[in-house]
C-alpha cells in the first residue's frame, strides 16, 4: 500500500512537474501593441504613413516649444521673450538667446539640430526601406525617393543656415560615426542634392500642399543662393534672380489679394503658399504660437480651449518703424484692448512698451497675431506655417536685383508687394523708390535703458530700407536672423537689451551642441564656442 | 516573543520531519551512540520489557500552548518517541523508572525524574540564543547558526507598531541597510524601501517581495496578518532569485496555524493625525502691514484667509483585524479578515481595504504528503475629491486677504497664472478608484523517503483596477479652459502565474551535514489596459458614467487607448550547503535564468554564488569561554541580475503614430515610425557583490548583532544612453552600458541592559553607511560617450534641472549654480568657474558646479522596548545622517519678486543682509542640511491576564513621527524621495506627512 501510495503520488509529481515544463520554456515575447517589423509587409497604401514622419518632425520643429521659430526671431530685433511676474526667466534661457550668450548647451539650438536629424535620418531610413525592397513601391518609386531626398537637403538647409559645419548622412545602414563637413562642403552637397531630385520631383503645387515638389525645391535653391555669400563667402545673386524669374514664370503661385488669409486658420492651399508646415488642432498639433504670446486672460477673447501662457512680445523699437497706415502692423500684431468674446468687457490691453527683459508687466508688449487665432481655439492652432511663399520669391528676386545695382526694378517688385498693405489705407504710399530701399533702414537701433531712452546707433546699413521692406512683409515668420545676418546687423547692431556680442561674428552660427560632441568625436566645435 | 516561538513551531515541525539528521547532531551531547530516534521502531524495542507507561504533554513556557514534535526519550537507552500534535506523548519505561530528556529545536533541553507518577506537564523553556533562530531564506528555512549570508529579520513582537502603512513600514529602521521611508503623508500611497544603495539606473530599485514564497508586493497581505519579515541582503543569498534580486528580496511569512490551535484574535485600533509642521505663510495681516509700510502694491480684498487651514482636516482612520486559528494536526486552518479606512489630512482624502486571507492545511499518508491552499483577496477602494499637490501649492500661493467663496456663495476665482482657488478645486473634483486582486495558491508536499522533500506549487495572482475621475461644472477647469466638465476612465487587467517545483534533500554522515536542493520556476504575466476621457458634456452629472455624452472625444480632442503586454521567467536553481562538526560552513547555489523581455542573443543568464562560515565559538579553544555563546565569521559572494522595466525594448517594431504624421496626398495620415532604436542585443544588468561579516551573541545572549562590510558591482547597466544622432533614429538608446558600485558598511546590535524578572529592557541599534560610484557611462559600441545626465526638474517658473550624474562621482548630487551673496541690487552673487565672484546676471550654465547630495550617508535606528510587569513601553528612533535637501518651498516662496503669489513669512528677510531682487532662480542658498534624527515610535501598552475563554488582551497607544531635532526648514526631511536620480528634491506639491496618534486593542480567545 505504502509503496503504492509512493509510486502514484511521485508519478502524479513527475506528470504535474513535467507538463509544466513543456509548456514552460518558451520565452518568445508576445507582442500586442506594436506592430513587428517581422509581421509587417508595407506596400503602396502604406507610403503616405512611411514618409509622413520626415515631415510630421518638421511641425515640433517649426513652431513647437523653443524651436526653429524661437531660434530665428528671439536672436533677433523683432521679437523678445521678457521676464514676467509669472515667470520667463527660466535660468536666463530667453536672456542668452537675445544677448547672443548662448552656449553649446543652449537647448533652443540643440532642439534644432536634434529635429533636423530626426527628419534626416528617418528620410535615410524610408530611402534603405525602398531600396532594399523592404517597402516595395511599384510606381513611381524614383519620386517617392526624390521627395525623401529634397526634405533632407531642405533639413540640411537648416543645420546648413543655423549650425554651418555639420555631419552628413546618407546611409541609413551605416552606423559608424559620420565626419563633419565645412560649411562651404554642406552647401555644395545640399545644391547638389535639390539638382539631382529636381527631374523627378512633382511640378503639380496643388496636389502636394505640404509636401516638397518641383517649386519648392526651386525656392530653396534661390534661398540657398540668396544667402551663398554668408556660407561660402561667394554671392550668387544672378543665380536668385535665375531661379526666382522660373518660379515667377511657372505661374504656380500668386499674392494672395488680402495678406491676413496667408496666415488664417484655413490658409491650407492658400496659392501664395508654396511650402507649409501644416497644422491642424487635433491631427497635426504644434503649432503654439499663440499660447507662448499671449496673456492668460486672452483666453476669454477667443473663448479658448486652454490657457495661454503669457511670454514673447513685440521689440518696440521695430514696432516704432511701421508706417501707421500699413495693414500689416495690425495684422501681424494684437495690441490694444481686448475684448471678452461674450460679455464685450475688456480684459486686457496690450501695450507697446516693454521696459527691460529683467521685469515687464503681464500686458506689456504687442503679442503675435499674425497667426489667426479662431475662436474656441484649442493649445495648438489650426494654421498652417508657411515657410516658403511667393512674396519671399518675389522680395529675394527684388533684393538680387537691388544689389546688382537693379534698384528700379527691385522698386516695382516690392511696390507689388506692399500694395495690399497699404489697399484699404493709402494706396499711394505702396510704391517705394530705389533711393528709400538703397538708404538707411528706419529701425532706431540702439540699446533701450530702463527709462526708455535709446542709446543711438546712427551708423547706416547699407540697403537698410530694402531690410525694412523685409522685416514688415515677413515678421514674425522666422525669417529675421537670417536677414539680419546678410544685412550684417545681426553681428554689428544694439537692439532692445542686446549689443554685440565681443565674439559677433562666430555667432552667426551655432554651436555643436555639447551632447552631440561627446558622443561624437569626429567633430570639431565651431570658432569662439 | 510569542509570535517568534511560533515560527519556531513552524519550522521545527519541519525540521523534525526533514532533517532528523541535524537534530541528531544538535542534540548529540544528550544522544551519543543512538541511531534513529522517532517513529514506530522504537515501539517495538519498548514492548519487549517489563514496563508501565507514562504520559504527559509538553507545554512552552513561553505562551502556554502545547508543543508538538517534540523529543522524548528515556536517558542511557533508544527508548523514545515524539510529542503529537497536542503536544502529548506516551512511553512504556521500565518500572524502576528512570529519566526522560526533552528536546526541541529552540527550546533548552530538559531533563525528568520518573517517579510514581504516571502524567507529567512538562513546561519546555525557549533557547533564546538568537543562533537559533530559525530565518527564512530561498526556498526554505535555516536556522540562523548555520546562515553563512547577511539576513535580517523581524518578527512580529518587534514590529513597528500604531497605525503602519504597509509591511514595510513594521520593519523600518530595524534591518541595518533597509532604508523604509514614507515620502507622502497620502494613506493611498505606499512606502519608498532601499536596500544598500542605488543599483540600477533604468531597471528597478525594488526589492523583491515574496509573500509565503509568491510574488506581490507590500499591501498583499495586511500588516496585522504578517508573522516575520525576513530580507536577503547580499548576493550570495539573494542569487537564488537571479534577475529579480538585486534590489534584495524580502520574505514575508504570513500568520500560520501549524500546532492546531483553536485561537481568534481581534485587533482593533483607531488613530488620528496632524500635519508633520505646518509652513507659516504670510497673512492676510502681513500683507495689509506690507502695503501700509512699505508699499509693496499687493492687493488686498478684505480677508484673512488661512489656505492651508482651509484644506486641512484631522483624519480619524480605523483599522479592524480578525483571526482565526483553529483545527487539528492533520486538517488545519487560518483565516483573517483585514477591515481598514484610513482618511487624510487633506480634505476629501483617504482610503478604505478590505483583506481576507485563508490558509488551510492538511497532512495525510503519516504525514508524508502535505497539502496546503491559500486564498488572498484584497479590495483597496477610494473616492476622493481633488486635494492633491497641486491643491496644496494653490493653498501656499493665494492671497491670504482672498475669500473661499463670493457673496452669491460661488467659487471666488481669480485671474493668474497657474492660480486657482484650492478648495473649489477640491470640491468640483471627484474621483473613485477600486483596485482588486486575487491571489490563489496551492502546494503538495511529498516526502517518499526519508530526507527527501518533493514540493509542486503553484499559484495564480489576478488583479485588476478601475477608476473613474470628473470635474463638475464648477471647476477652474470650465474657467480656465473652457472645458465643461471632464470625465475619464481607465482600467487595467493583470494575471500572473507561477510554477514551482523544488526538491530538498539532506544527509548527516558522522559529523559532516549537507542539504541539496534543486528546482524550476516558471512565472507568466500579462497586463491589459484601457484609458478613455471626455470633456464638453451637456450636465456634470453623468461624471464617469455615462463618458459617450461628452463632445470633445467625437471632435477628435479627447483621448483614448489601449495596450497589452506579457512577460515570461524560466528559472532552474540548485543549492548545495555542507558542514562541519557545526564549524566550518558552506554553500553554493546557483540559477539560470532565462527572460522573454531580452533579445534572443541574451535570453538566457547564469547567477551564481558561494558563502562560507566559520563558528570560531565552536573551536576548542572558544567553546568553554563563558560570555561567548557564538561568534561566526562569513564570506559571501554572489552574482543577481535586473531586468529593464518595460517589455519589447529589444524588439524590432514600429508604432502608428499621430505626433509623428503629416498632411500627405492631400490628407491627415499617422506616422509609421520605429518605436526605438533596435537593440536585439539587450541584457540584464549584473551585479557582483563581495560581503564580509561575523554574527556574534555574547554573554548569555544579552548582546547579541552582525557587522557586515559589502561591496556591490554593477556592470552592464542598462541605460538610455545618448547616441549621436545622425545615424541614429533617436537621439538615445537602451544599452548594457556602463558599470556602478557600492559599498558599505551595516551594523546590528541587540542587547539586553536590564533583565530582571518584573523589568527588561531589550535594546537595538542599527546603522548603515553606503558609498556609491558611477564608474563609467560606456561600452564596447560607444567608447566616447557624454561623461553625465542630468536629472530633476524644478517646473515653472524656474525650468531647470537640479541634479547631475557623473561618471566617478556619486548619484544624487545637486549641481547648481553656488550662491554667495547678494549684492546691493538684491540679485544673487555667484561663484563662477573661476573662484570669482559675479551677479547671477552674469553667470552661465558652465558656472554650475556639485553642491551636496541628497541621499544619506549614514542611517540609524535606535529601537527600545521596555516590559515592567504587565506594562510594556517602545520608543523608537531613526536618524539620517550626511545628506542634503534642495527645499523648493523656500526656492518658490521665500522670494518677494512675485507678489502675485503669496510667499513664505521670511520671504522678505535678508539674505546675506540684502533683500532679494532677483527672479525665482534654482542657486545652492536652497539646499539644506537634511541630517536628523526622530522620534519616530512611542507605544505604552497593558496587558490583561486571561480570564474565562479570553487568553489575553492588551490596550497601548501610540505615536508615530513625534519628535524631530532637525535644522531642515521644510515639512520633513523623511518626507523626500530617496530614489531615482534627484533624491532629496523636496519637492513643492506634495501631500505633507504627518503625526500620527493611535489606540488600539488587542485580544485573543
Amino acid at each position: 500500500m505504502k509503496v503504492f501510495n509512493k509510486i502514484v503520488l511521485g508519478s502524479a509529481l513527475v506528470i504535474g512537474g513535467s507538463l509544466a515544463f513543456q509548456s514552460c520554456l518558451n520565452l518568445d515575447e508576445q507582442v500586442y501593441s506594436e506592430v513587428l517589423s517581422e509581421n509587417f509587409r508595407p506596400g503602396e497604401r502604406d507610403i503616405p504613413a512611411i514618409i509622413a514622419p520626415v515631415y510630421g518632425s518638421l511641425r515640433a520643429l517649426m513652431m513647437g516649444w523653443q524651436g526653429h521659430f524661437d531660434v530665428q526671431e528671439e536672436s533677433a530685433d523683432v521679437i523678445v521673450t521678457p521676464a514676467r511676474p509669472n515667470g520667463w526667466y527660466d535660468g536666463g534661457t530667453y536672456v542668452r538667446m537675445h544677448q547672443h550668450t548662448w552656449t553649446a548647451i543652449q537647448w533652443q539650438p540643440t532642439n534644432l539640430w536634434q529635429s533636423s536629424y530626426r527628419s534626416i535620418t528617418t528620410a535615410n531610413r524610408v530611402i534603405a526601406q525602398i531600396e532594399d525592397d523592404q517597402i516595395s513601391i511599384e510606381n513611381g518609386r524614383e519620386a517617392v525617393i526624390a521627395e525623401l531626398k529634397a526634405v533632407r537637403a531642405f533639413a540640411y538647409y537648416l543645420l546648413l543656415d543655423n549650425h554651418g559645419n555639420v555631419p552628413v548622412v546618407t546611409d541609413f545602414r551605416d552606423v559608424s560615426l559620420p565626419q563633419q563637413s565645412s560649411r562651404a562642403e554642406l552647401y555644395d552637397f545640399v545644391i547638389s542634392e535639390i539638382e539631382a531630385a529636381m527631374p523627378d520631383l512633382s511640378q503639380d503645387a496643388r496636389n502636394t500642399y505640404g509636401q516638397m515638389n518641383y517649386w519648392v525645391a526651386k525656392t530653396l535653391l534661390a534661398k540657398i543662393y540668396l544667402n551663398a555669400e554668408v556660407y561660402t563667402g561667394t554671392p550668387q545673386w544672378q543665380k536668385v534672380i535665375e531661379v526666382c524669374d522660373e518660379i515667377i514664370a511657372g505661374g504656380a503661385y500668386q499674392l494672395d489679394n488680402v495678406y491676413a488669409e496667408v496666415f488664417h486658420w484655413e490658409n491650407q492651399n492658400n496659392e501664395e503658399i508654396i511650402f507649409a508646415v501644416p497644422y491642424d488642432e487635433i491631427f497635426g498639433q504644434g503649432n503654439t504660437v499663440h499660447m507662448k504670446t499671449l496673456d492668460p486672460l486672452s483666453r476669454f477673447v477667443y473663448n479658448m480651449q486652454a490657457g495661454p501662457w503669457g511670454g514673447n512680445c513685440a521689440v518696440p523699437q521695430f514696432i516704432d518703424t511701421y508706417d501707421e497706415e500699413d495693414g500689416r502692423l495690425y495684422d501681424t500684431w494684437i495690441m490694444g484692448p481686448q475684448f471678452h468674446a461674450n460679455t464685450g468687457e475688456m480684459v486686457i490691453s496690450y501695450t507697446k512698451e516693454v521696459p527691460s527683459i529683467a521685469a515687464t508687466t503681464s500686458n506689456q508688449g504687442y503679442r503675435i497675431g499674425k497667426y489667426q487665432i479662431k475662436q474656441g481655439a484649442t493649445g495648438s492652432l489650426d494654421n498652417d506655417f508657411p515657410f516658403f511663399r511667393y512674396a519671399d520669391v518675389l522680395m529675394m528676386k527684388a533684393e538680387a536685383l537691388l544689389r546688382l545695382g537693379n534698384g528700379t526694378q527691385a522698386a516695382e517688385i516690392v511696390s507689388e508687394v506692399r500694395a495690399r498693405a497699404f489697399a484699404n489705407t493709402n494706396p499711394a504710399k505702396a510704391t517705394v523708390t530705389a533711393a528709400q530701399l538703397e538708404g538707411n533702414s528706419r529701425y532706431q537701433y540702439g540699446y533701450q535703458n530702463l527709462d526708455g531712452s535709446i542709446d543711438l546707433d546712427t551708423g547706416v546699413i547699407p540697403f537698410g530700407g530694402f531690410l525694412d521692406e523685409l522685416g514688415w512683409e515677413f515678421a514674425a515668420e522666422a525669417h529675421r536672423r537670417q536677414d539680419l545676418i546678410r544685412f550684417g546687423v545681426f553681428q554689428t547692431k544694439s537692439w532692445f537689451n542686446h549689443r554685440p556680442h565681443p565674439q559677433a561674428q562666430d555667432k552667426i552660427i551655432f554651436p555643436i551642441p555639447e551632447a552631440e560632441l561627446n558622443n561624437n568625436p569626429n567633430l570639431t566645435q565651431n570658432s569662439s564656442y | 516573543m510569542e509570535n517568534f516561538t511560533k515560527l519556531k513551531h513552524v519550522v521545527a515541525m519541519g525540521i523534525i520531519l526533514i532533517l532528523q539528521f541535524g537534530v541528531k547532531i544538535s542534540h548529540a551531547s544528550t544522544m551519543e551512540n543512538e541511531s534513529l530516534i522517532l517513529g514506530e521502531r522504537l515501539g517495538v524495542t519498548a514492548s519487549e520489557q517489563q514496563d508501565r507507561t507514562v504520559r504527559g504533554t509538553v507545554y512552552s513556557t513561553e505562551d502556554g500552548l502545547t508543543l508538538p514534535g517534540v523529543s522524548v526519550v528515556l536517558k542511557g537507552t533508544t527508548r523514545g518517541t515524539a510529542t503529537d500534535i497536542d503536544g502529548g506523548f506516551t512511553l512504556s519505561v521500565p518500572d524502576e523508572g528512570g529519566t526522560l530528556i526533552f528536546s526541541f529545536v529552540g527550546f533548552e533541553t530538559q531533563e525528568l525524574n520518573i517517579t510514581n507518577q504516571s502524567v507529567f506537564e512538562i513546561q519546555l523553556k525557549p533557547d533564546v540564543t538568537s543562533m537559533n533562530e530559525v530565518v527564512v531564506v530561498g526556498y526554505g528555512t535555516m536556522r540562523k547558526g548555520d546562515v553563512t549570508s547577511s539576513i535580517g529579520g523581524v518578527k512580529e513582537e518587534d514590529f513597528v507598531k500604531g497605525a503602519v502603512r504597509d509591511a514595510a513600514q513594521l520593519i523600518q529602521g530595524k534591518v541595518a541597510g533597509l532604508r523604509v521611508t514614507t515620502p507622502s503623508g497620502d494613506p493611498a500611497a505606499g512606502t519608498q524601501i532601499n536596500l544598500r544603495g542605488i543599483n540600477s539606473i533604468n531597471g528597478t530599485n525594488q526589492p523583491l517581495i515574496l509573500i509565503d514564497g509568491i510574488p506581490g508586493d507590500m499591501n498583499t497581505v495586511a500588516p496585522e496578518d504578517i508573522e516575520s519579515i525576513d530580507v536577503l541582503k547580499d548576493g550570495s543569498a539573494a542569487a537564488i532569485y537571479g534577475t529579480r534580486a538585486t534590489g534584495g528580496v524580502i520574505l514575508i511569512t504570513t500568520r500560520k496555524n501549524d500546532q492546531g490551535r483553536n485561537t481568534v484574535n481581534y485587533n482593533n485600533y483607531v488613530s488620528v493625525q496632524t500635519i508633520q509642521r505646518r509652513p507659516n505663510l504670510l497673512t492676510g495681516d502681513d500683507y495689509r502691514r506690507l502695503i501700509a509700510e512699505e508699499g509693496i502694491p499687493y492687493t488686498d480684498y478684505g480677508g484673512n484667509t488661512d489656505w492651508i487651514g482651509e484644506m486641512l482636516q484631522t483624519p480619524v482612520s480605523q483599522n479592524h483585524n480578525l483571526t482565526l486559528f483553529g483545527g487539528n494536526s492533520t486538517t488545519n486552518f487560518t483565516g483573517s479578515i483585514n477591515y481598514r479606512n484610513w482618511d487624510g489630512i487633506f480634505l476629501r482624502t483617504g482610503q478604505e481595504r478590505l483583506t481576507i486571507r485563508a490558509d488551510l492545511n492538511h497532512s495525510m499518508f503519516d504525514d508524508k504528503l502535505r497539502a496546503n491552499v491559500q486564498v488572498i483577496n484584497r479590495v483597496f477602494k477610494s473616492e476622493r475629491g481633488g486635494a492633491d499637490g497641486y491643491a496644496f501649492r494653490q493653498a501656499m500661493i493665494r492671497n491670504p486677504t482672498d475669500r473661499v467663496r463670493d457673496d452669491q456663495g460661488n467659487w471666488q476665482e481669480r485671474d493668474g497664472y497657474f492660480y486657482e482657488n484650492p478648495i473649489s478645486r477640491i470640491y468640483e473634483y471627484t474621483s473613485q478608484s477600486r483596485f482588486n486582486e486575487m491571489r490563489m495558491s496551492g502546494s503538495l508536499n511529498y516526502t517518499p523517503v526519508d530526507n527527501l522533500d518533493l514540493k509542486l506549487l503553484v499559484s495564480n495572482v489576478q488583479s485588476n483596477d478601475l477608476f473613474g475621475g470628473a470635474t463638475t461644472f464648477n471647476h477652474t477647469d470650465t474657467w480656465l479652459n473652457n472645458r465643461n466638465s471632464t470625465a475619464s476612465r481607465s482600467t487595467s487587467a493583470h494575471n500572473e502565474n507561477l510554477v514551482e517545483l523544488t526538491g530538498n534533500y539532506n544527509k548527516s554522515i558522522g559529523k559532516n551535514f549537507f542539504t541539496v536542493l534543486g528546482g524550476y520556476s516558471w512565472q507568466d504575466a500579462v497586463f491589459e489596459g484601457f484609458n478613455a476621457s471626455n470633456w464638453n458634456f451637456p450636465t456634470d452629472l453623468y461624471t464617469w458614467n455615462n463618458l459617450g455624452a461628452g463632445a470633445a472625444l467625437q471632435n477628435g480632442q479627447a483621448s483614448m487607448g489601449s495596450n497589452k503586454n506579457q512577460w515570461q521567467l524560466a528559472g532552474f536553481f540548485g543549492r548545495f550547503t555542507y558542514s562541519y562538526d557545526d564549524k566550518y560552513l558552506f554553500m553554493a547555489s546557483v540559477r539560470r535564468e532565462g527572460s522573454s523581455r531580452f533579445g534572443v542573443n541574451n535570453q538566457w543568464g547564469t547567477f551564481p554564488a558561494a558563502s562560507v562560515g566559520w563558528r570560531i565559538s565552536n573551536e576548542p579553544f572558544l567553546k568553554n569561554v563563558s560570555n561567548i555563546e557564538d561568534i561566526k565569521l562569513r564570506a559571501g559572494y554572489g552574482v543577481t541580475g535586473t531586468i529593464a522595466g518595460n517589455p519589447y525594448l529589444s524588439q524590432i517594431s514600429y508604432n502608428f503614430n499621430r505626433d509623428q504624421g503629416a498632411y500627405v496626398g492631400g490628407q491627415w495620415v499617422q506616422g509609421f515610425i520605429p518605436t526605438r532604436n533596435f537593440n536585439p542585443d539587450l541584457r540584464w544588468e549584473t551585479k557582483i557583490e563581495y560581503n564580509l561579516g561575523v554574527d556574534f551573541s555574547l554573554f548569555k545572549d544579552r548582546l547579541s548583532g552582525s557587522i557586515d562590510f559589502y561591496r556591490r558591482d554593477i556592470n552592464d547597466l542598462l541605460y538610455n544612453f545618448p547616441v549621436p544622432t545622425p545615424p541614429y533614429l533617436f537621439g538615445s538608446m537602451m544599452l548594457n552600458a556602463g558599470s556602478m558600485q557600492n559599498d558599505g558598511m551595516e551594523v546590528l546590535l541587540n542587547f539586553t541592559p536590564i533583565s530582571k524578572a518584573k523589568f527588561v529592557w531589550n535594546s537595538n541599534f542599527t546603522y548603515s553607511t553606503n558609498r556609491n560610484k558611477l564608474i563609467d557611462l560606456s561600452n564596447d559600441v560607444f567608447d566616447v560617450s557624454n561623461e553625465f545626465f542630468n536629472a530633476g526638474g524644478t517646473g515653472e517658473p524656474i525650468q531647470d534641472y537640479t541634479h547631475r550624474v557623473q561618471v566617478g562621482g556619486p548619484i544624487g548630487q545637486f549641481f547648481v549654480l553656488k550662491s554667495v551673496g547678494v549684492n546691493e541690487d538684491g540679485l544673487w552673487l555667484i561663484e563662477n568657474r573661476n573662484g570669482e565672484v559675479v551677479p547671477i546676471t552674469e553667470a552661465v550654465q558652465e558656472d554650475r558646479q556639485f553642491y551636496g547630495n541628497g541621499i544619506p550617508r549614514h542611517i540609524v535606528g535606535f529601537n527600545n522596548s521596555f516590559t515592567y510587569g504587565r506594562v510594556d513601553v517602545e520608543v523608537n528612533f531613526r536618524g539620517a545622517f550626511g545628506h542634503d535637501i534642495l527645499n523648493f518651498q523656500r526656492m518658490f516662496y521665500e522670494n518677494p519678486k512675485n507678489i502675485a503669489y503669496n510667499m513664505l513669512n521670511t520671504a522678505y528677510d535678508p539674505v546675506y543682509g540684502q533683500r532679494l531682487d532677483s527672479d525665482l532662480v534654482y542657486v545652492s542658498h536652497y539646499i539644506e542640511s537634511g541630517d536628523y534624527l526622530k522620534l519616530d515610535n512611542l507605544t505604552v501598552g497593558y496587558s490583561f491576564p486571561g480570564r474565562g475563554v479570553m487568553k489575553n488582551a492588551r490596550v497601548y497607544a501610540s505615536g508615530l513621527n513625534l519628535f524631530i531635532l532637525t535644522k531642515y526648514q521644510g515639512i520633513d526631511p523623511e518626507g523626500v524621495s530617496v530614489l531615482g536620480f534627484s533624491p532629496g528634491n523636496d519637492e513643492r506639491d506634495k501631500y505633507p506627512t504627518t503625526r500620527t496618534f493611535t489606540l488600539g486593542l488587542n485580544i485573543s480567545f
